[in-house]
């Protein structure tokens, strides 16, 4: 093995870990942030609404990753007489698919709380939003870290998926060195060290956060 | 924009057979997947420390890489390790395999690990040993634990098939790529190849969360 063919190009490959951590930052951020309205919607949305919120999520539970992308990128743009570059299409796509997932999550924890402290809530005189923003969310959000740990973990992922629509991330970067030079072995390996190394922290992290305020999520 | 559905119907017998070599895929990995990963969660759980170690080693590493750059790896690594020129189908079935049954290896040992260890206690208090004891006593328990997680991660794998589609395995998303590339009716094919995906994705995942719901554990 000989893994000059890392450090010959080592300029490339990191630009392409620099777009990998951009894109899960992106595609993270704004999945969570429209998953929080998709979860609202679904709770507390008008009545008509509900229907079309659980098609949605249903509907990116059942299609894969790449599907999303490659239509993101190829027909979307035919459809909307646009075009596109690959990373903007790789976070609609990435965003349309977490999303749902996020909202699920969102859901989840806050329907944990018990129905009781919403009673008590508006015994005390308050609006539904505060009950939301001052009780339910502040125990909600600590028991959610768990899966917002491992959402995490899959958005990063998932940003891998994002080299099939030639995002020049560091999948495609490492596919492209290999196209170049032949040495498979040396450069997937690299990759593969170098996804671990992003991943397994995230996932570790998450895990020793939440050991430490796991106590503030109970009631 | 016009458009030309009927380029679907002429492909249909191509889009058919794709469609069962992804439901193959699926199918065969998990049948690969549950007894290995029952394996590698018993090696982990009571096996020789070293063999303990190099389990979990191998179950952390696999849960923490983005399957795509699995499967990459597969392709070009495995034929050079293992000297056999594999078909695509069959790495890519290694590869999906490779993933699975890590997860699949996480999923028992946190089943087995969820019986309190005082059910082990009590039936060796009785007479039985440790083998009858997990055969008759925690086994059991611990299947109805890990049914529903087994079937989350059956809907993933659903999707995730799509993914040897990069190395030429030629199932669905492959073979409406291919379409695609040769007919240029590209809204009409990634709309149907998400449609397709969406006729056997949605039921799986409607199936999953009823057996969510029939095998909830509440204590």
């Amino acid at each position: 093995m000989d893994f000059s063919v890392i450090t010959d190009h080592w300029q490339f490959l990191a630009s392409g870990l620099l777009v990998t951590l951009a894109l899960s930052v992106a595609s993270g951020a704004s999945s969570i942030a429209a998953g929080f309205v998709v979860a609202l919607a679904r709770m507390h949305g008008p009545r008509w609404l509900k229907p079309v919120v659980v098609l949605y999520i249903d509907s990116m539970r059942a299609i894969p990753v790449l599907v999303v992308l490659v239509w993101t990128f190829f027909a979307l743009p035919i459809v909307a007489g646009i075009t596109m570059a690959p990373f903007f299409a790789a976070l609609i796509g990435l965003t349309v698919h977490l999303a749902a997932y996020a909202a699920e999550i969102f859901r989840a924890g806050i329907e944990s709380v018990r129905a009781g402290q919403t009673r008590a809530g508006l015994a005390l005189g308050m609006s539904r939003a505060e009950i939301l923003r001052r009780i339910v969310l502040p125990q909600a959000v600590v028991r959610m870290l768990p899966a917002f740990g491992s959402f995490l973990s899959v958005t990063i992922k998932d940003t891998a998926i994002a080299s099939v629509i030639a995002v020049p991330e560091l999948m495609r970067q490492s596919e492209t060195v290999q196209g170049q030079t032949f040495q498979p072995i040396e450069v997937y390996t690299f990759a593969m060290l170098m996804y671990f190394l992003l991943l397994f922290p995230v996932t570790r992290g998450v895990d020793l956060v939440y050991r430490r305020v796991a106590h503030l999520g109970r009631s | 924009m016009n458009l030309d559905w009927s380029v679907v119907w002429q492909h249909r017998e191509q889009l058919l057979a794709a469609t069962g070599t992804t439901v193959m895929l699926t199918i065969a990995t998990m049948a690969i997947a549950v007894p290995c990963g029952m394996l590698v969660a018993a090696l982990r759980l009571y096996g020789w420390a070293p063999v303990r170690a190099a389990a979990t080693a191998y179950v952390e590493l696999f849960r923490n890489l983005p399957l795509i750059l699995v499967v990459f790896w597969a392709f070009y690594v495995l034929p050079i390790w293992t000297g056999l020129g594999l078909s695509p189908l069959a790495t890519g079935l290694a590869a999906l395999s490779l993933n699975v049954t890590a997860y699949n290896a996480e999923t028992f040992r946190a089943g087995l690990n969820s019986i309190r260890r005082g059910q082990v206690e009590a039936a060796m208090a009785l007479g039985m040993s440790r083998a009858q004891a997990l055969r008759r006593v925690i086994i059991p328990q611990a299947l109805r634990r890990v049914l529903p997680v087994l079937a989350s991660t059956w809907v993933s794998l659903f999707k995730d098939t799509s993914l040897v589609s990069v190395i030429a395995v030629t199932e669905l998303a492959y073979v409406a790529m291919q379409v695609r590339a040769q007919t240029f009716r590209v809204l009409e094919m990634l709309t149907a190849m998400a449609a397709i995906y969406w006729l056997l994705g949605y039921p799986q995942a409607k199936l999953a969360d009823w057996i969510q719901r029939r095998y909830a554990v509440s204590e």
